[in-house]
C-alpha cells in the first residue's frame, strides 16, 4: 500500500460514519441507499484526493464532496415523494425503551425529507455539530445569511416534527 | 412539542455506525468497477458500430440508394441518441464534486436544462427520423421476405418503439422532477 492508498485509508476510517450518517438523513434512513451513496462519494474522494490544497479542512473537503454527492444523486432517490408516510414511521412501544428514539429519528428523517435540496444539506451539517462558518463555507452562502437560514430551517423543522 | 436541543441530542444518540476493512474493500471495488464499466461501454459501442457496418456490406446495401437512405436514418437516430447519453453522463460525472454547494446545485440545474434540449428538442426529432428510415425500408422487407417473418418484423418493431417511447418518457419525468426540485429553494 502505497502512501496516498495509506492516506485514503485513514480518511475512510475517521470519517465513514459521518459521511453514512449524513447520507441516511438525505435518502431518509434508507440504509442500502445511504450505503450506495456513501461509497460513491469515498470513490468521488478517491478521485480528487490528489488535488486537495489544504485551502480548507480535509472534513470541509469531504462534507462538500458529500453533499454534492447526495446532490447529484436525487435521480436515484427511489422515495423522493415530499409526502410523509405515516406507515413508515415505527410506533412507540411501551416494550422497547428505545422505540422512542426511534421513533423520534424517523419523524427527523420524515422532516428532513419535506426541506428543499439546499435547506436539507444545511440541517444535516448543523445537525452533525459543525460550526456555522465551516457550513457556510461547504454551502457557499455568506455567514449572516446562512445564521438567518439555520434559525429559520430549525423552527420549520421542529414545527413539523411535533405536528406529524 | 419538540424543541430543536431535543432533535439534535436525538440524531447525536442513533446507533453507531461502524467501520469495516470489507467496506473499504467494496469501495476498491467500486472504483475497479467504474473504470471497466467505461472500458465495457467502449467496446460495445465499438462492436455496434463494426457489426452494423458488416451488416450493411452483407446485405450489398450500397447497390441500393433506399436501403442506404432508410438504414442511414434508422442507424443515425439511434448511435445520435446513445451518443447524447454518453455524452450527458460524462458531462455530469465530470462535475466539479469539491465546488462550492450553491455552485454544484447551479452546475446541476444548467445539467438538467441541457437535458430538457435533448428531451424535448432532439429526441421527438430522432424518433421521427427512425421511424422514417423504417417505413423507407417497409417495402424492401416485403418484397423479400416471406409474409410471416415480414409480419413479425412489423408488429415487432411497433412493439420496440412503444417500449423504448415508455422508458424515454419514465425517464423524462425523474429528470425534469429532479429539475424542479432542485430550483425550489424553500420548503
Amino acid at each position: 500500500m502505497n502512501s496516498i492508498e495509506k492516506k485514503y485509508k485513514e480518511l475512510y476510517t475517521a470519517h465513514y460514519a459521518k459521511v453514512m450518517r449524513l447520507c441516511l438523513g438525505y435518502v431518509a434512513g434508507d440504509q442500502d441507499l445511504a450505503k450506495d451513496v456513501t461509497q460513491e462519494i469515498f470513490i468521488k474522494i478517491w478521485e480528487n484526493l490528489e488535488y486537495f490544497r489544504n485551502e480548507s479542512s480535509i472534513s470541509t473537503w469531504i462534507y462538500r464532496i458529500s453533499v454534492n454527492t447526495c446532490l447529484s444523486n436525487l435521480r436515484t432517490t427511489k422515495k423522493s415523494s415530499r409526502t410523509i408516510a405515516i406507515a413508515d414511521v415505527p410506533e412507540i412501544s411501551e416494550e422497547h425503551p428505545d422505540a422512542d428514539k426511534a421513533h423520534q429519528l424517523a419523524l427527523l428523517y420524515a422532516c428532513i425529507k419535506k426541506l428543499s435540496e439546499t435547506n436539507r444539506a444545511i440541517i444535516l451539517l448543523v445537525l452533525e455539530g459543525l460550526p456555522h462558518k465551516e457550513i457556510s463555507d461547504i454551502i457557499g452562502i455568506k455567514h449572516d445569511a446562512i445564521r438567518t437560514r439555520i434559525h429559520r430551517i430549525k423552527m420549520q423543522l421542529t414545527k413539523c416534527v411535533s405536528h406529524v | 412539542m419538540y424543541n430543536f436541543e431535543e432533535l439534535e441530542s436525538n440524531w447525536k444518540n442513533q446507533p453507531e455506525i461502524q467501520v469495516t476493512e470489507q467496506g473499504f474493500q467494496e469501495v476498491l471495488n467500486g472504483l475497479r468497477k467504474i473504470k471497466n464499466k467505461q472500458r465495457i461501454t467502449n467496446v460495445v459501442l465499438g462492436i455496434t458500430a463494426i457489426i452494423l457496418v458488416v451488416f450493411f456490406f452483407y446485405i450489398s446495401g450500397y447497390r441500393s440508394q433506399q436501403v442506404i437512405l432508410g438504414i442511414s436514418l434508422m442507424i443515425g437516430s439511434l448511435l445520435i441518441r446513445i451518443l447524447f447519453e454518453v455524452l450527458s453522463m460524462r458531462k455530469l460525472r465530470k462535475m466539479n464534486a469539491v465546488a462550492h454547494s450553491t455552485d454544484f446545485r447551479n452546475g446541476l440545474i444548467g445539467y438538467y436544462n441541457s437535458r430538457k434540449f435533448v428531451h424535448f428538442g432532439w429526441t421527438p426529432l430522432l424518433i421521427l427520423s427512425y421511424v422514417a428510415g423504417f417505413l423507407i425500408l417497409l417495402p424492401l422487407f416485403k418484397a423479400n421476405l416471406s409474409s410471416g417473418f415480414y409480419t413479425y418484423i412489423v408488429v415487432s418493431s411497433i412493439v420496440l418503439l412503444i417500449v423504448l417511447s415508455i422508458f424515454i418518457a419514465k425517464q423524462i419525468r425523474i429528470e425534469m422532477n429532479n429539475l424542479k426540485r432542485l430550483q425550489e429553494e424553500f420548503l
